[in-house]
């Protein structure tokens, strides 16, 4: 099974795409930590991450998610998530992440009321 | 250095007492992530306090350092300060600490991390603890208004430095409570997910990526028991590196071990045996099984028997640690593993229903066109007598016999078996039937005949497939019987007037080998017998001779032919039924996997027939 981790940014007018590509664990949230908040510093305060090539998320990838939202709420920005596997989906909810995050089911249908 | 009014301070004061305020409504909010709030904390006690420089350092407890969690005009965020248990216990004493004249017991630790001192400018330090677990300090650079802190600021640092403390412990708290809530959530969510496929190699797929994510663990890999070689096979790996002297993917090891010599891996076998527990390798910072930093191996088991062995390996901590597998963690990737276990086992059940049915319906049509190859009734001979009998016993074989009308008036006399069972050899009958019917028109001579369909046979079937045959060509006005045998059970004649003879001669079975390879090792030869009243010529698959009694015995061709020779005096049918009776007789209750096929033709006991 493929386990190599990657990350492609888009810019777009107002906001910015972060596609991942790999398990979301503590080493590779950290990476998209990161690139979020290096967006945020250009600007980019509404954020998409596209999460199609992702099937697993741990328990640290979910807490970095969590902290990115609260760095976002602070900016006054916002997060959105699209393609999410339908476990994904159900863990997110139930971990609170849709109460701070907007859960969309395609990037175009994330993109389109930004 | 500036002056600072009694007004100036009572405004600060006002300040900090509101910022203080903040503080303990940020801890509150439930948006407690320190992380995300350290600068928001370190910004008041900067405001605050007026120093040039400040740092919030937390304590790493995997690797006993102090590290930069936030600071302010500090450059080197990256410094990190090694601290033992007894300077905690003395950095505990105190509420404030001034590195340049520190308490006694630490005098060594602050002359050892000057350099660190210099960098974040420290002039003092708060201890961050929760009672007495120390959660890191706050170091304060130079204060911009005065040399030191004035003593109401002095007082209020460490009431600042209880504030950060508490948001510290609220923030692993918070994170302990997610990292609890999703454990349970995927135990809960995953396991039943699983549970609903049934799609095998989905099934091992998952239950390693779940355990994974479960446990927070880096790789995994599924080995389950092959029953055949009694070896743990990989069924599934995720992120497993491969090693070079390890094919992790085809791994194989024996459930047996050798105790003299061990293998590295025999301990994952010792896992899947019934007696087998879980396997926790804690390395402290060494490679442990297959060179991992950390490694859990749980049995799984089915409804009844041990299916193999789920492992989880490399447990992330935040920050990029390594956590070793806690006795929590075995109890919950046990549970998870027990539900995944019975996901597999019913994944591979329905597999091999499915298999099964797929099996049936396939032996079912193949029966259908044995059936419809294999005459209901066999016509009439002149002067003689013939019936056949094919009694299919546990599925469907290649057995076939006939008897047609040949064009210069004599009749032909068939039986064959193709080797193998099911739709494969109901196809490579109905070939040769098929061969054989287009054969006979033509006029060659036997031999002949059995070249040409060897070569069809040869064409048609696939590596390994054949057919035993024996081909008789009756002539009723001269009662002579030209026959050649292609490998098949030896046909008795069962003289009317004593005795008994084999029909043998012919060559080798059909479709083994092409022609020109046959040419070398035998031609095809052809032998006449003379039939006179009273001959019973018995054809036979070896599903009679072979039929096997509970014992274990052969039913045997002397068997056969004292029981023709007892009952030759009958007519066809009565003979076919006594031979059926006693075959039937022998084989009692042992189970038989090959179909039973007779051919008995008589001449009649009147020469005016």
């Amino acid at each position: 099974m493929a386990t190599s981790f990657k990350l492609d940014t888009r810019t777009e007018d107002g906001y910015a795409v972060i596609q991942t590509d790999g398990y979301l664990n503590g080493p590779t949230a950290e990476q998209l930590a990161e690139t979020a908040k290096d967006l945020m510093n250009q600007g980019y305060s509404t954020l998409v991450i596209n999460l199609e090539k992702t099937r697993l998320v741990n328990s640290i990838g979910i807490s970095i998610l969590i902290e990115i939202i609260e760095f976002l709420d602070e900016r006054g920005g916002g997060l959105h998530f699209c393609h999410l596997t339908p476990v994904i989906e159900r863990t997110f909810k139930m971990m609170g992440l849709a109460q701070h995050a907007e859960i969309h089911r395609d990037e175009a249908s994330a993109t389109t009321n930004l | 250095m500036q002056s600072v009014s009694a007004e100036d301070t009572v405004q600060r004061l006002i300040f900090s007492l509101s910022e203080i305020e903040q503080l303990g409504e940020t801890i509150i909010s439930g948006r407690g992530n320190f992380n995300v709030s350290s600068r928001t904390y370190l910004r008041i006690i900067h405001g605050t306090l007026q120093v040039t420089r400040c740092a919030i350092l937390l304590f790493q407890s995997t690797e006993n350092h102090l590290t930069v969690e936030a600071a302010i005009n500090v450059k080197a965020e990256s410094l990190c300060i090694p601290v033992t248990a007894d300077d905690i216990a003395a950095i505990l004493e105190s509420s404030t600490i001034d590195p340049s004249s520190p308490p006694p017991p630490l005098d060594n630790f602050f002359n050892q991390i000057r350099p660190q001192l210099e960098l974040l400018d420290a002039n003092l330090w708060a201890p961050l603890k929760i009672r007495d677990d120390f959660l890191g300090v706050i170091s304060l650079g130079s204060f911009r208004t005065q040399d030191n802190l004035e003593d109401w600021n002095r007082e209020l640092l460490p009431v600042l430095a209880n504030q950060v403390s508490v948001a510290i412990a609220y923030s692993r708290l918070l994170d302990k409570t997610r990292a609890e809530q999703f454990r349970l959530f995927m135990l809960s969510d995953t396991a039943t997910q699983i549970c609903k496929s049934l799609d095998t190699e989905a099934v091992q797929e998952e239950a390693v990526t779940h355990a994974i994510t479960l446990l927070d663990a880096s790789t995994g890999g599924l080995l389950l028991i092959n029953p055949v070689t009694q070896c743990l096979e990989m069924k599934s790996i995720f992120a497993l590196d491969l090693q070079a002297n390890i094919d992790l993917e085809n791994l194989s090891i024996p459930l047996q071990t050798d105790q003299d010599a061990p293998s590295a891996l025999s301990p994952l076998a010792e896992v899947a045996t019934p007696a087998g527990e879980t396997l926790i390798c804690n390395s402290q910072g060494n490679g442990v099984l297959l060179d991992r930093r950390n490694l859990m191996a749980v049995p799984m088991r089915g409804r009844e028997d041990t299916l193999g062995v789920l492992i989880v390996a490399d447990k992330e901590g935040r920050g990029g640690t390594m956590l070793d597998f806690t006795n929590e963690d075995r109890v919950l990737l046990e549970a998870f593993a027990n539900q995944a276990g019975v996901a597999i086992e019913n994944a591979q059940l329905y597999q091999d229903a499915l298999e099964g049915r797929q099996l049936q319906a396939e032996m079912d049509e193949a029966a259908k066109i044995q059936q419809n190859l294999i005459p209901d009734t066999l016509p009439e001979i002149p002067g003689y007598e013939a019936t056949g009998l094919y009694f299919p016993r546990g599925g469907v074989g290649g057995d076939y016999y006939d008897c047609l009308a040949d064009s210069n008036g004599s009749w032909g006399l068939a039986i064959a078996d193709v080797s193998g069972k099911g739709m494969q050899a109901a196809l490579l009958m109905a070939t040769l039937r098929a061969g054989l019917h287009s054969e006979v028109t033509r006029k060659e001579d036997l031999p002949s005949m059995a070249e040409s369909l060897n070569s069809l046979l040869y064409a048609s079937s696939t590596s390994g497939k054949f057919a035993t045959f024996f081909y008789a060509q009756l002539h009723p006005e001269t009662d002579l019987m030209t026959s050649i045998n292609a490998g098949h059970n030896y046909p008795l004649v069962i003289r009317g007037a004593g005795g008994c003879d084999e029909l043998e001669k012919g060559g080798v079975m059909l479709g083994m080998f092409p022609n020109d390879v046959l040419s070398q090792i035998s031609e095809y030869e052809q032998e006449t017998t003379q039939l006179y009243s009273g001959d019973v010529v018995l054809f036979y698959t070896d599903g009679v001779t072979e039929t096997i009694n509970p014992e274990g015995d052969l039913y045997g061709e002397e068997r056969l032919e004292e029981v023709a020779t007892r009952v030759k005096s009958e007519s066809v049918n009565q003979i076919c039924q006594a031979i059926y009776d006693d075959v039937i007789e022998f084989q009692g209750e042992a189970q038989q996997f090959d179909d039973l096929t007779l051919l008995v033709l008589k001449k009649s006991n009147h020469p005016s027939c």
